[in-house]
Order: C-alpha cells, then structure tokens, then sequence
C-alpha cells in the first residue's frame, strides 16, 4: 500500500502533461502519414512499401522550394502537389500494369519503388541531412519548458487536412467513388465508376499527404534519405492497429500509440520506449487481427 | 418466326460468346438477342452459365471467341465502366450493395454522371423512392444493414439511376417473401412500360413467362430452346427437363 502512495507522487504531473502535448503533436503528424497509407491499403488491398520515400520525397521537395521561394508554407503547397503528379505518375507506369494479377506483384513493386527511390535520393542528395528552419519561431511556457507554437500549429494543420479528407470522402462525388471502389470495385466499375482512374487518384492523394507530412516534420530532424524508414515503419503499427483500411482507427491508433510513447519514455529510455508500439501491434494481431478501432463488418 | 419470336430492333446481341474461367469451359457459343424495349427470359438449371452470360454482356468476364454487340456496336473488350456509361444497367445475383454506404450514398453511385441535371436527379430518386417505399424511409441508412429483400430492391434501384437501355437481372426474386416479388414483377413492369430493355434471369419460371416475351433455355453452356414465352409448356417433359423442375 504504501508502496503505490509512493509511486503516485512520485509521478511527475508536469512532465505528464508535456508528454500528452508531445504525444498528440507526433500522433497528429503520424496519422496524417497513416491516413495516405490506409486509403491506399483500402484500395488497392495491399500495403504501399513505399509511402516512406514519398514521405521522404516530400520533404527534399520542401526543401528545395524552400530555397527557391523562401516561403515554407508555399513550399509545402508546392511538394504536396509535385508529389501528387508524381504519385499518380508512378501509379500508372509501376502499379496499375499489375491491377487484376496476384497481390504479390504489388508488394513486391512497392518494395522495389521504395528500394530505387531511397537509392535515388542518396544519389541526388548526398548522405548530408538537409535542414530546413521552422517557419515560426515563436514559444509559449509549458512549466519549465519553452514550447514552441510551430509543433501546435503541425498538430492542427495535420487535424485539419484530415479533417479535410474526410469531408471529401463523405460528402464529394469522387469522395464516394473513393468509397464504393474501397467496397466493391467490381460493383463499382458496373455503376460506371473509372476505377483505374480512381486507384490513380487515391494514390495521388496518399503521396500529398506524405508529403504534407514530410516537409512538416522536416525543421524537427533534418532530411535525408532514410527518413522515411521510421515514419513508415510506426505508421504500418498503425495501420495494423486501426484495422486496415479504416480511416478513423488509424487516426484513433496513431494518436493512441504516440501518447503511450511519450508517457513510456517519462520511465524509459526514449530507444525502448519504442518497443511499446510493438507491443501494443502483437496484443492487437494476437486478440483482435481487424484491429483495436475497427468496426466490426 | 412467328413475330413474338423475333426482336424488330436488337439492341444487345450475343453472338456465338465461348466464355472460360481459367481452364474450365463454361460457355460454349451462346448466342441471343435482346431487342429495344423487350423482356428476355434466360432459364436454365444450376451451374448452366446464366450468370456468366450476363457478365460477359457486362464486360466482367472477356470471351475468348464470339462477340456482344450494343445498338449495332460491338462491345466487346469495352471496360465494364463504359458499358455503364453507354446504357447497359447490372444487377448481380448477390446484389452487391455498398454496404458502409448509405442507401443514398448506393444510387449516388449512379447518379453523378456527367450531364444530370438537379432536376432530372430528383425525377429520379423520386420515380424509384414511389415504387420502393422503404428505400426512401432508410434513405440514411447503411446499406449492408438492410434486409435481403430491401437489399434486392436498392440493387434494381441504383441500377435504374443510370438510366439505362437494358437492365440485366439476375435472380431478382431469389429469396424474397410474395410481397417482395410482387415489387420486383411490378417494376418490371414499369421499365418495360418505359421501353427499357430487360434480360432477366430466374429461376423462378411462372414469373419469368409472366414477365417475358421471349426466352431462352440454356443448358451446359449453350442455348437449346428459344420461343416466345407464350409457346412453353411447363408440364412438357423435355422442358421440365431442360429447367430442372
Ligand atoms: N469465378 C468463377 N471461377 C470458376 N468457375 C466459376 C466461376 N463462376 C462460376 N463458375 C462456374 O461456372 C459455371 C456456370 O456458373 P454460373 O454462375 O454462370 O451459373 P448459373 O447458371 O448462373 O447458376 P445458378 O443458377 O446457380 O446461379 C458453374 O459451374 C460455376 O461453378
Ligand atoms: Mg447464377
């Protein structure tokens, strides 16, 4: 008994709060990277191995437009849409070929995207992590901290732009398209929906957003080549956890894993605090394979 | 040919179609007309290619030999969305609602063509809303949580929201309590009445003579008997045969 007073006051309320902003910020960035993958993984049934170049991809973008405008939030516009005449591009040369044929194909095309555009970047860019400046540079007091304003305003431009998705997918013409195709493409094709194009389309999507997700997180650990590798890996957890290709569990997930991180890391070591995210994916693969969020079909 | 047995102005032919799964041979040179405006019968046991005849008019299954024409064109090879787009209207045997869509959400699918007016989408949804009642009390509902005969009826209705030329239907009434079919024999009904054309598949054999002007029999991939609805006799022994019944 008096053991567990002891822990309880010995729990650090103010760095339990900064952790739960911590852990929302990195949620947020990470369910936007979750969100392309899961619509993605919606329709085409298979994971996309390389959402973490695009990622990747998206943050050089920002980069080299920063450098050419000098205007981060113009950059970002820029990468989103660079990357989404890259992403359907892509799709139509590499992935829409193998539509219809086993989805080994597929994962294996995207491994092999994701292998070249890691490569290619190395290439092009050099081993030397790129830096680019937070575009606000304004803090708030958090306890003892200076916080700064940038990582809250990440937080509601990533709630926003899913937020924005999801209203399109509700409400707009090609929103339910997204949709039906998700459910029954053949039925779909039958009503008169362009699926390929639809495929194309998603994929376009799901490139922007990784890289919305890549330039944001950018000023935060510099961009190379390998970046992607991380963000992807957490947001697979993610997308495993949510249920696959459940839009709203991968939003619940990545902010669910995130805040378990970060209050991990207030006892552990940041490296294993890391271990918790798997955890929580083989609890989830063991006792509920459609995911913790999923509505059950 | 007595004139019932010969369609004036074929709007669908199926011309000597061989259509395979893999390396099994399933239909062996089906050949028929639907003509503008006329209700076709297909009967046929189980496992005779009914539904793989419509699905090769769909564009969902490729022959490997033979052709389907629309209005004199040949279509074969067209992807299944242009075929939806030219006029040709598909209700499955499963019926394939989207079932995390909402009933609206269902005949949305089909309505957000290019070219339909605010007007002509409210005509529409109206005209199907007047014939299936409880579509339009569930309007807002998912459509995976309706009944299989409510189902039934959302998959003729979005089929209908692409105005098509022909519908094709298969098992329409499979399952469903008297009322229901009355439903489903009432609008087909109507459709005809609009001159849409219907090739119907059933297994339900007074509805389909009912309901048809022609039919086709096939049996193990081919056709073998076709005559106006009017010339079966259901206590022939060959027809019982060929149905099955
Ligand atoms: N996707 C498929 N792959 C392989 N074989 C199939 C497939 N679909 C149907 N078949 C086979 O093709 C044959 C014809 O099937 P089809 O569905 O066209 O029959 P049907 O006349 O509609 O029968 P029913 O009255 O039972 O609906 C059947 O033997 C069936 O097993
Ligand atoms: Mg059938």
């Amino acid at each position: 008994m008096a053991t567990i007073v002891q822990f309880l006051h010995s729990i650090p309320i103010d760095l339990l709060i900064i952790q739960t902003v911590n852990g929302v910020v990195t949620g947020m960035i990470l369910a936007l990277v979750a969100s392309g993958l899961t619509l993605i993984f919606g329709i085409m049934d298979v994971v996309n191995f390389a959402h973490g170049e695009l990622f990747m991809l998206g943050a050089y973008m920002g980069v080299i437009a920063f450098a050419m405008t000098g205007n981060f939030w113009l950059a970002l516009a820029l990468s989103a849409l660079i990357l989404a005449i890259f992403g359907a591009a892509l799709q139509i040369v590499t992935l829409r070929p193998l539509i219809g044929r086993d989805p080994l194909n597929t994962i294996l095309a995207t491994f092999g995207i994701s292998l070249v555009l890691q490569n290619y970047a190395l290439w092009q860019f050099g081993p030397v992590a790129r830096k680019i400046s937070e575009p606000i540079g304004a803090e708030f007091t958090l306890f003892y901290l200076q916080y700064p304003w940038y990582r809250i305003v990440i937080a509601l431009l990533s709630g926003a732009i899913i937020g924005a998705v999801w209203l399109f997918l509700k409400f707009n013409k090609y929103g339910v398209w997204v949709r039906a195709t998700t459910q029954d493409r053949v039925m779909a094709q039958a009503m008169g929906i362009p699926v390929p194009l639809v495929y194309t389309g998603v994929f376009a999507l799901g490139a922007a957003m990784a890289a919305v997700s890549g330039v944001l997180f950018a000023p935060f650990g510099g961009v190379d080549s390998q970046m992607g590798l991380q963000w992807v890996l957490e947001a697979f957890i993610v997308v495993v956890v949510g249920g696959m290709g459940n839009l709203g569990g991968s939003i619940v997930a990545a902010i669910f894993i995130s805040l378990l991180e970060a209050y991990a890391a207030v006892w552990l070591d940041p490296s294993q605090a890391v271990i918790v995210s798997f955890v929580v994916l083989i609890l989830t693969l063991l006792f509920r394979p459609t995911g913790l969020f999923a509505a059950p079909k | 040919m007595s004139a019932a047995t010969e369609a004036a102005e074929p709007l669908v032919c199926v011309e000597d179609v061989h259509t395979y799964y893999g390396k099994s041979h399933i239909l062996h040179g089906v050949s028929l007309t639907v003509g503008t405006g006329e209700v076709v019968g297909l009967l046929g046991r189980n496992g005779v290619g009914k539904s793989t005849t419509l699905k090769t008019i769909m564009g969902l299954v490729q022959p490997s030999r033979g052709a389907v024409l629309f209005a004199g064109k040949r279509i074969t090879g067209t992807p299944p969305h242009k075929l939806a787009r030219l006029g040709i209207g598909y209700v499955p045997e499963d019926r394939r609602i989207f079932r995390l869509l909402t009933v609206t959400e269902n005949l949305r699918t089909g309505l957000d063509r290019h070219g339909v007016t605010e007007e002509r989408r409210k005509t529409l949804l109206d005209k199907v809303f007047t014939y299936f009642p409880v579509l339009a009390e569930r309007r807002g509902q998912a459509g995976g949580t309706l009944s299989g005969g409510e189902q039934q009826m959302l998959a003729i209705a979005r089929a209908m929201m692409l105005e098509p030329r022909i519908i094709l239907l298969d098992e329409p009434t499979e399952g469903l309590m008297p009322r229901m079919v009355a439903q489903i024999r009432n609008i087909i009904d109507v459709l005809h009445g609009e001159r849409v054309s219907i090739l119907l598949v059933e297994q339900n054999v007074p509805l389909t003579l009912e309901a048809s002007q022609r039919v086709y029999i096939l049996e193990k991939g081919c056709v073998r008997h076709h005559c106006a609805a009017s010339a079966i006799d259901v206590n022939d022994p060959l027809i019982k045969q060929y149905l099955g019944v």
